[in-house]
């Protein structure tokens, strides 16, 4: 499968600063992606500051259906929407390039928007399962939960926890099209990616199971009730997210081996 | 000429090694760490905290709540999963007994920013009433543990023991000044007490927590050394959930693929 090429013309379309392992180049992800959804989530619950006391302590308030049922469709719409573009244009862009030889820079490149995508979906995730469910204990111990879309529940229920799947998903898709030499289709399906999507998806369907719980049992709102467990045994699937950072650490230092052998002849490998 | 050999051979190790640190690289720096150590951090202070919330949040999120029974033995159990899992991982990527505290700095950071962003300045809950618990100091002695007994099994037994009663220790500086007595309506109450019933939370259970029910308190004010030892040998358990998370879903699956599905 390996073909010899002379490549080093790659290393010159970068500009200065710029090159697969610049953080202004392959790392710029790294960054870009966890700042975004800090910046979403940001946006949110400073909105949620000025008005969950006036207008999201009601569900049955006129207003609370202007704004945060709005919010609520809005977000599935969004999320939807982006979804289906982003898996659709990983895959028909993958079809087209994944069969294309490239040079190791352009490979490393990849790594590196691949481990960018990891650090987005461990932010993604870490808003999820952190950041929302404080302020869902803190709302509902304290205030009221008189809907399923309360105030704490639309930005992770519906907004976050989507992303969850839009993200490890969207990523299995980039490593599996733009990486397939860790995660091409003829090596079969990674447990890693298996076991990172099963986190996200199940902690999904758990909020089925969850708010079903809540209009059955109690109305009292107790963290650590059985039926809240199932998120915690779900999320510990994400663990999965580990062995993504090894596989391609190990396709680097695979890289660097080839590199190293193709120096002794004086030409560089071409995948 | 036995230990000359073994001498020999350890020096030459010792040189393979070194070369291997200090190997120049065309693609691979310490960006690459950055980012790994950076990124990680997020997922696993998440996976701390939401654990901790879900199985013992009750007990923590409030100074009337912190009791003698059952803090000090779901608190120390929640915490130690994630923690180990990490220690596994660490010691096993790169021999750093470093795994319980890299997961407990990632935690406090976290766990704070929620309850100060959360519960302090969205429903305004005074912060010396919904701080949360440290296991930095834990931790750092359960890893201590590993790095002398450089063994799981010796670290579950010994390290987890360490683990709980350090973190107890370390927590009670914090939870001390809320339990002396302050006579309140005729009644002597603890100050946490106090604020339980001052800070009206109207979805939780009780507005005051009957605390210490049932035989325990038959133990003469010996209550929270039972619940302590009970606790260390909870944390045991909980110990090795984490190993199984550590080996099974984080290291076990790297390159291993499913053919058919």
């Amino acid at each position: 499968m390996t073909q010899v090429a002379t490549a080093p013309t790659a290393e010159a379309t970068y500009k200065p600063k710029h090159g697969p392992i610049d953080w202004r180049g392959g790392h710029t992800l790294t960054f870009v992606g966890p700042l975004a959804f800090i910046a979403i989530a940001a946006i949110q619950r400073i909105w949620m500051q000025g008005n969950a006391w006036t207008i999201g302590i009601d569900a049955s308030l006129p207003a609370f259906n202007e704004t945060y049922r709005a919010m609520f469709y809005g977000e599935v719409i969004a999320a939807t929407v982006a979804t289906l573009w982003w898996w659709t244009y990983l895959v028909r862009k993958g079809k087209q390039i994944v069969d294309v030889p490239v040079s190791h820079e352009v490979e490393v490149r990849r790594i590196a928007k691949f481990w960018g995508l990891i650090s987005t979906t461990s932010v993604e995730l870490t808003i999820m399962a952190a950041f929302w469910p404080n302020m869902d204990g803190a709302w509902h111990q304290t205030a009221v939960r008189d809907t399923a879309l309360t105030p704490a529940h639309i930005p992770m229920f519906f907004l976050f926890f989507p992303i969850g799947i839009t993200l490890t998903v969207g990523t299995y898709l980039y490593g599996r099209y733009w990486l397939p030499k860790v995660y091409g289709a003829e090596n079969g399906f990674p447990w890693s990616f298996f076991l990172l999507i099963s986190a996200s998806v199940t902690e999904m369907m758990q909020v089925a199971m969850n708010e079903w719980g809540h209009s059955l049992w109690i109305t009292e709102e107790i963290f650590a009730v059985p039926f809240h467990w199932p998120f915690v045994l779900y999320g510990w699937l994400a663990a999965g997210i580990f062995a993504l950072w090894a596989e391609t650490i190990i396709r680097l230092l695979g890289i660097e081996a080839e590199i190293e052998a193709a120096g002794a002849s004086g030409q560089e490998a071409v995948a | 000429m036995a230990s000359d050999t073994e001498t020999l051979e350890a020096d030459q190790q010792f040189e393979r090694l070194k070369a291997l640190v200090h190997k120049e690289y065309k693609y691979i720096d310490r960006k690459w760490d950055a980012v790994f150590w950076i990124s990680a951090a997020f997922i696993v202070g998440a996976a701390a905290d939401i654990t901790m919330l879900l199985f013992a949040g009750d007990w923590d999120f409030w100074t009337d709540w912190k009791d003698r029974v059952w803090w000090p033995i779901l608190t120390p159990f929640s915490l130690v999963i994630i923690g180990s899992a990490l220690q596994y991982i660490q010691w096993l990527a790169w021999r750093f007994p470093t795994g319980m505290t890299y997961t407990a700095i990632c935690m406090w950071f976290l766990s704070t920013m929620g309850r100060w962003l959360q519960w302090g300045n969205f429903v305004w809950y005074p912060m010396n009433f919904v701080w949360g618990t440290t296991m930095v100091p834990a931790g750092i002695f359960a890893d201590w543990v590993l790095m002398k007994t450089k063994s799981f099994v010796l670290t579950s037994l010994l390290g987890s023991a360490v683990f709980s009663f350090t973190w107890w220790v370390s927590n009670y500086v914090m939870i001390a000044p809320y339990l002396q007595p302050a006579e309140w309506m005729d009644r002597i109450l603890t100050l946490s007490d106090i604020q339980g019933i001052a800070y009206i939370r109207s979805q939780t259970p009780e507005y005051l927590r009957i605390i210490e029910h049932g035989t325990l308190r038959s133990f003469l004010g010996e209550t929270q050394y039972v619940s302590i030892v009970f606790g260390m040998t909870v944390t045991v358990a909980g110990y090795w959930v984490g190993q199984f998370i550590g080996r099974m879903l984080a290291i076990w699956p790297i390159g291993r693929f499913m053919k058919k599905w």
